[in-house]
């Protein structure tokens, strides 16, 4: 269910006002979803679902109770709102707590499209047909995901606050498999805006991928070039960026901790190519206005070539530490160069060129030794060219070093819904040195 | 041989039946709407019309050190519809309960099967299931929901408490409460309410030497369970939060593994997810016939394999099941209203590949005349799809203890706890971490290792098993959130398991060269 501003507003209003609590806090979300399956030439499920969900926050003596429903009659609300300050009433004081927010001035980021028409069943059918027509072309099988959403967040607090975001998404991605079954290709994005969607280049560079018919090689394992695809690199990111939290750093949890206490904010710990950044106003990958604990989001640096200039601080640690408290980001921005994809790959001698990762996992946090697989892609790159399909492998990289020795990066561009659950990100190509590739793997 | 490292107890698994919890929503209500949307997609034109209505409630608890951090209960409730017409699917999910947005359902679900008929090659068949009705509700003494909040939250501060008074510098906590209420109704004539909970008590305790710049971290034992209060109140907690606040400081200054091929042995509060990954979703039929393709993956396992394929050695049976009592996917009916008695089968008798999971419409692929009740939908609004009953590692019929299986070691590795998990996405080369890790040195266990991992590929590994504990030694484990599909739905599933000796796996240092 689609709510407007004024809707959320007058609900969350009459829930503030019957609040018997000390500070209460209203968060509704919900929306309409979309979305359709496709493999082997034909749909295997598809569904469209309506959906909200209202959360009640009652705040009682430093002590906090919440309550979320789907149920928006008058009964079920009140019923709600009883509980939540009967929850609160139960609990131990918070020796941490904050009081909710009052007005906050949020960035408008431009994530909403009101073309709902795009967004529907039909219309991902369309996308999907484009991937099937592409594959039965070159001869491959072809399976995807086409889905897309408007969906809206509201928060509003006793204390003043009002804030409500829609945003539209839209995204395809694509598997293509060749007739073999020995090798596979990928290619997808994600966008806010319906018509920024390219389904044909989405279908010809998954299948072009895909379209091998040489025997893939396969390489032993250790430490290779790699040119790694926006995608690759966005995923990556995002670990990097979900360590950055301050008070695991200050508390000697973390990559970002200083050996001795504190956290190594303003330190230079990656390749002064490296800058990681976040901006409401950007249009590429614009973060959303409105912060978790409805902190704002104000344009920043958290890696600023190379020196960590920000962590996220929950308002409880920023208070306790007498710091700004900083949002964590479901966006963020890899700052590219000016390195083309191609003469990236005319560079290397002997290196591999990864499409996709997968099944990443933080094995180490304090040294953020991160593993995973290659998938969906994977090419031997030889005197400066592609010449075959390559097996896929397992990395055990850990991301500082990878990070710190960063030898070429291309223009940023958009890619699919690496950090997920709305979020977008955007990265360029990169060519790094030694990526530790540990063993090898049969899964195409 | 003593579990002195690891406090688990086995608990009441199956309860005052009497105590389990009742359908709650308006039955009336629920019959009404089933017959008026199961009534509206037939004459749309559905061949097939099938319909989940009902209630999620949750409860989620969590506390860092000395704060109670959250609290709060969740309930959703909706339905979804689902139609077959002219061969396509159609699917329609709301969070609503009533008789007009059913009637919107019904329209929204056949122009959805109208939508997608242009790139629909093959039409969907379905096999015809017999038509249940049927009241399942699971057993339990203590409905947790009904416990009272101050218990819940002290709890969790008490376990914080308990690990930072024995070693830990920090401890979060927190507890996961879910309870499903359903009803199911489709055109073959099926009526199926369905009541179930579980419970997640976790916590992890972390130690930390600064003046070093090193840590390190215990996660608990102690596993998601389908069970009331009662399991929660018996699974001495406090006792397994003090022994890990110790094993956390103790992990700072072990010592390290050396990388190399050892013979391991697997402890069940590992060993599950291993099964899970490997076994689990490798033999799922939609990631075979590449439904999955394009997120979770395909695998590694063909169906030319199918009572071929020699996946381990002859001590693996690995059996799926939905009526294990405390287990996470014990249920009555699966979501397309199969019953349990279909989901009793092996997936892997004494080594050989003999069962694929399957979903209503799945089986013809390959050849059999029926699903055998593997569907599930995380939610009301959720498209059912093929996802795991229980999936356990039988126990050796002879006896076999914990220290007869170390006692056949000579250099190796023992593995507690799960920790990090990766593997590839047909199901093949993984790596897995571990909450403790032991040297076994000359058919005994020594001294606690860190920064380990073990790394191998699915058949090898299966086929180097060479020891297992009997039924004595089996443990149950699972997880709340086994993740698959586009748009991802998480399930609950348990895995038993007894403890397992595996030859010349290859074991990671992950500080050093991994």
């Amino acid at each position: 269910m689609f709510l407007t501003s004024d809707d959320a507003k007058a609900l969350s209003d009459k829930i503030l006002a019957r609040s018997n609590a000390d500070a209460c806090v209203v968060k509704i979300d919900g929306g309409e979803d979309h979305s359709l399956r496709f493999a082997r030439g034909g749909a295997t499920t598809n569904l469209a679902t309506s959906e909200i969900s209202l959360r009640i926050s009652s705040h009682i003596g430093g002590r906090i109770g919440s309550v979320t429903t789907t149920r928006l009659d008058d009964e079920a609300l009140e019923a709600a709102r009883a509980r939540s300050e009967e929850i609160a009433r139960m609990l131990p004081v918070d020796p941490e707590y904050v009081a909710p927010l009052g007005p906050q001035r949020y960035e408008t980021a431009a994530r909403y499209d009101d073309n709902a028409i795009s967004l529907r069943l039909d219309a991902l059918t369309a996308q999907a047909a484009q991937v099937i027509a592409e594959g039965a072309r070159v001869g491959v099988d072809t399976f995807g995901c086409a889905s897309s959403a408007r969906r809206f967040e509201a928060l509003a607090t006793s204390a003043g606050l009002f804030a409500y975001e829609p945003r539209s998404e839209i995204d395809l991605s694509a598997t293509a498999r060749n007739k073999a079954d020995t090798w596979s290709g990928w290619a997808g994005a994600h966008e806010f805006f319906g018509a920024r969607l390219d389904a044909a280049s989405i279908a010809r560079r998954a299948c072009a991928k895909a379209a091998q018919e040489a025997e893939p090689v396969d390489l032993e394992p250790g430490d290779y070039t790699v040119v790694l695809e926006p995608v690759a690199v966005a995923d990556i990111a995002f670990w990097l960026m979900s360590a950055m939290d301050a008070r695991a750093a200050d508390e000697g949890r973390s990559f970002y901790s200083r050996p001795g206490g504190g956290a190594l904010i303003g330190e230079k710990l990656f390749d002064e190519k490296l800058t990681i950044r976040i901006d409401p106003t950007d249009p590429l990958a614009p973060e959303g206005g409105v912060g978790w604990e409805g902190v704002p989001h104000r344009a920043r640096a958290f890696i600023d070539r190379g020196v960590v200039s920000t962590l996220y601080r929950s308002r409880a640690w920023a208070q306790k530490t007498d710091a700004e408290a900083v949002p964590f980001a479901r966006n963020f921005i890899v700052e590219g160069g000016d390195a083309a994809l191609d003469d990236m790959i005319r560079s290397v001698k002997r290196g591999v060129l990864v499409t996709r990762i997968w099944y990443e996992n933080m094995v180490e946090r304090k040294s953020l030794l991160l593993t995973g697989l290659t998938r969906d892609g994977n090419f031997l790159i030889e005197n400066g060219r592609i010449t075959a399909p390559v097996r896929n492998m397992r990395f055990n990289q850990r991301l500082g070093e990878l990070f710190g020795r960063i030898e070429a990066l291309g223009a940023t561009q958009r890619t699919w819904r690496a950090a997920g659950g709305g979020g977008a990100a955007a990265a360029p190509p990169m060519l790094a040195e030694k990526f530790h590739f540990s063993s090898k793997s049969s899964g195409v | 041989m003593a579990r002195g490292f690891a406090p688990l107890r086995d608990v009441p698994e199956r309860a005052d039946a009497g105590g389990g919890s009742r359908f709650a929503l308006d039955r009336r209500l629920l019959d009404d709407l089933a017959d008026l949307a199961l009534t509206g997609a037939k004459a749309g034109g559905a061949s097939y019309a099938d319909i989940r209505l009902g209630e999620t409630l949750r409860e989620y608890a969590a506390a860092r050190d000395d704060r109670l951090e959250h609290f709060d209960e969740r309930s959703t409730r909706g339905f979804g519809l689902r139609v077959l017409l002219d061969g396509c699917w159609g699917f329609y999910g709301a969070r609503r309960l009533d008789p007009a947005s059913i009637r919107e359902g019904v329209a929204r679900a056949l122009e959805n099967a109208r939508a997608v008929r242009p790139i629909q090659s093959q039409p969907i068949a379905l096999e015809q299931l017999p038509a249940h009705e049927a009241e399942w509700i699971m057993p339990m003494a203590v409905d947790p929901f009904a416990v009272p909040t101050r218990e819940k939250s002290d709890l969790l501060l008490a376990i914080c408490a308990a690990a930072r008074d024995n070693g830990a510098d920090f401890c979060t906590a927190s507890l996961s409460l879910a309870r499903e209420e359903r009803f199911f109704a489709n055109s073959f004539g099926a009526r199926i309410r369905q009541t179930r909970t579980r419970v997640h008590p976790t916590f992890t305790a972390t130690a930390v030497d600064r003046a070093a710049g090193r840590m390190a971290s215990r996660d608990s034992l102690t596993p998601a369970r389908g069970a009331g209060w009662e399991y929660v109140a018996a699974a001495a907690l406090l006792d397994e939060a003090k022994i890990a606040g110790e094993q956390a400081r103790a992990k700072l200054s072990a010592k390290p593994v050396t990388t190399g091929d050892y013979d391991i042995v697997i402890d069940p509060t590992n060993l599950w997810l291993t099964i899970h990954e490997t076994v689990g979703h490798s033999t799922e039929l939609d990631r075979v016939l590449g439904w999955e393709a394009n997120f979770a993956g395909t695998s590694f396992v063909k169906p030319a394999m199918l009572n071929n394929l020699r996946f381990g050695s002859e001590l693996m049976t690995i059996v799926a099941d939905r009526s294990q009592p405390g287990a996470l996917s014990t249920i009555g009916f699966d979501d397309d209203g199969a019953p349990a008695a279909s989901a009793e089968f092996n997936i892997i008798e004494k080594g050989v590949f003999r069962n694929f999971q399957m979903a209503l419409g799945q089986a013809h692929y390959i050849g059999l005349p029926a699903s055998n009740g593997c569907a599930y939908a995380d939610s009301p609004t959720a498209f059912p799809i093929q996802r795991m009953p229980n999936i356990s590692l039988a126990p050796n019929p002879d006896r076999c203890s914990l220290a007869d299986l170390v006692s056949g070691v000579e250099n190796g590795v023992y593995v507690v706890g799960a920790g990090s998990w990766s593997i590839d996405q047909q199901r093949d080369n993984f790596q897995f971490g571990g909450q403790l890790f032991y040297e076994i040195r000359n058919g005994k266990l020594g001294a606690l290792l860190r920064d380990g991992a073990y790394q191998s590929r699915t058949i090898p590994f299966w086929n180097s098993l060479d020891g297992l504990g009997d039924a004595s030694t089996y443990h149950l484990d699972g997880t709340f959130t086994c993740g698959k599909a586009e748009p991802v739905q998480v399930a609950p599933v348990s895995h038993g398991s007894p403890p397992a000796r595996f030859r010349k796996v290859r074991v990671l240092n992950t500080t050093g060269d991994a």
